[in-house]
């Protein structure tokens, strides 16, 4: 008999032992099957491999202490879609939302009355008269900031500063400021809860 | 439909609609796989209840942040597996005997630590061997690195196919397949040692 040197008795890889020995999905191709039939080695393998498995399905269930699913709901908040917070809110606070909703109906049911009154009156005309208005009272008040301001002597103050800054000084600040800010960065994530796992490594 | 009857996507979806009686559906379905494997772990009873109430917590106060096309319980043991090991490396706990942790020096905290297990129909005898062969077998999964014990744990007690172990410990399949074929050696060679030395006392 010519045995050709190169011909290798090729053994079932783990996972073929592993369709031999646990039964499930996968199937052993017929070139395995018929090899399983006949190798001793293969077919210890996989009955070790099978009693290994009994063995671990056997393992006592566990649970937890009685009461367990109370004490994890206790701590539990579940997180919610901002159109169920709003309806919410509206269900624990209707009686205030009825109020808002009622003052808005009222202003614009006094907005129209206004403009049928007085025909000439156009929301183009309105709007402008609105953002005449608005502009001479913000105006109005930053000047009156500024006059304040002016009036304790801080910019006086801010000008002698500015008028000793040196370029040495300035990058002291800066490098001072930027270090402070990264240390308040750094405690500000070590404080945040960011949980393990949120997403699975691999697309499967 | 009763919440029993419902998949665990359909339970998440209410959950994100506010509905506590979902979440602890969910809390009751996975509190057993995810308390065995994390006492297994850990092999203190009271620290794996502690552990495995976070895992749940973290779970449901980022439901937000879990990707529907994937499994929920691949994700929920992939929370309750990287809260485990982040708890073992800071702790640098070692695999501890079924017969309660290595620091128990009272009578309560030895029952505290060591693991109950349930008994069966059986005959005295083969509750003394089946008891005595359980024993063994926990002694040496917790004899295992923590990876080989969780891919194992994952394979041969829940079933989990090995795409969902690569999901769940974020890491490629080969070294999941490779996980579990040493965990297997290793179980074996610690089985027949233990055996032996039961004998040989």
């Amino acid at each position: 008999m010519n045995a050709n040197k190169h011909d290798k008795v090729r053994h079932l890889r783990p996972e073929e032992l592993e369709a031999l020995a646990m039964p499930g999905d996968r199937k052993l191709s017929a070139r395995s099957s018929a090899h399983a039939v006949d190798c001793a080695r293969c077919l210890k393998e996989a009955e070790e491999l099978r009693a290994l498995h009994s063995l671990l399905q056997a393992l006592a269930p566990l649970q937890p202490m009685v009461g367990f699913s109370d004490r994890v709901m206790r701590r539990v908040r579940l997180p919610v879609s901002w159109r169920v917070r709003v309806l919410e809110t509206i269900r624990a606070h209707w009686v205030s939302t009825t109020a808002a909703l009622a003052g808005v109906v009222a202003a614009v049911g006094v907005g129209f009355t206004f403009i049928a009154r007085y025909p000439e009156l156009t929301p183009l005309t309105v709007a402008a008269f609105i953002v005449e208005r608005s502009t001479a009272l913000l105006w109005g008040a930053v000047m009156d900031v500024g006059r304040l301001v002016y009036g304790t002597g801080i910019v006086q103050t801010a000008e002698g500063i500015a008028g000793q800054l040196t370029l040495l000084t300035a990058f002291v600040a800066v490098a001072t400021v930027t270090l402070v800010g990264l240390a308040s960065l750094r405690i500000m994530l070590s404080l945040m809860d960011v949980p393990a796992g949120s997403r699975p490594a691999n697309a499967g | 439909m009763s919440y029993q009857e419902r998949s665990d996507q359909d339970l998440v979806r209410l959950c994100l609609r506010n509905d506590e009686r979902a979440a602890r559906e969910l809390v009751e379905r996975f509190q057993r796989p995810v308390f065995s494997l994390v006492y297994r772990m850990v092999r203190d009873r009271e620290l794996a209840e502690d552990l495995t109430q976070e895992v749940f917590v973290r779970t449901f106060n980022n439901l937000r942040r879990y990707d529907r096309s994937y499994k929920f319980s691949s994700w929920l043991f992939k929370i309750a597996y990287n809260l485990t090991v982040d708890h073992l490396r800071k702790k640098q706990v070692k695999t501890i005997s079924m017969h309660g942790a290595p620091d128990a020096v009272t009578a309560e905290r030895q029952e505290a630590t060591s693991l109950t297990l349930e008994s069966r129909e059986e005959s005295p005898a083969a509750l003394v061997e089946g008891r005595e062969l359980a024993g063994y077998l926990e002694d040496a999964i917790a004899e295992l690195r923590p990876e080989y014990r969780t891919a194992i744990l994952l394979r041969h007690v829940e079933g989990r196919a090995y795409e969902e172990i690569s999901d769940i410990m974020g890491v490629p399949l080969g070294t999941v397949k490779t996980y579990i074929f040493r965990a297997r050696r290793e179980l074996r060679d610690l089985l027949e040692d233990l055996r032996d030395e039961d004998d040989v006392s």
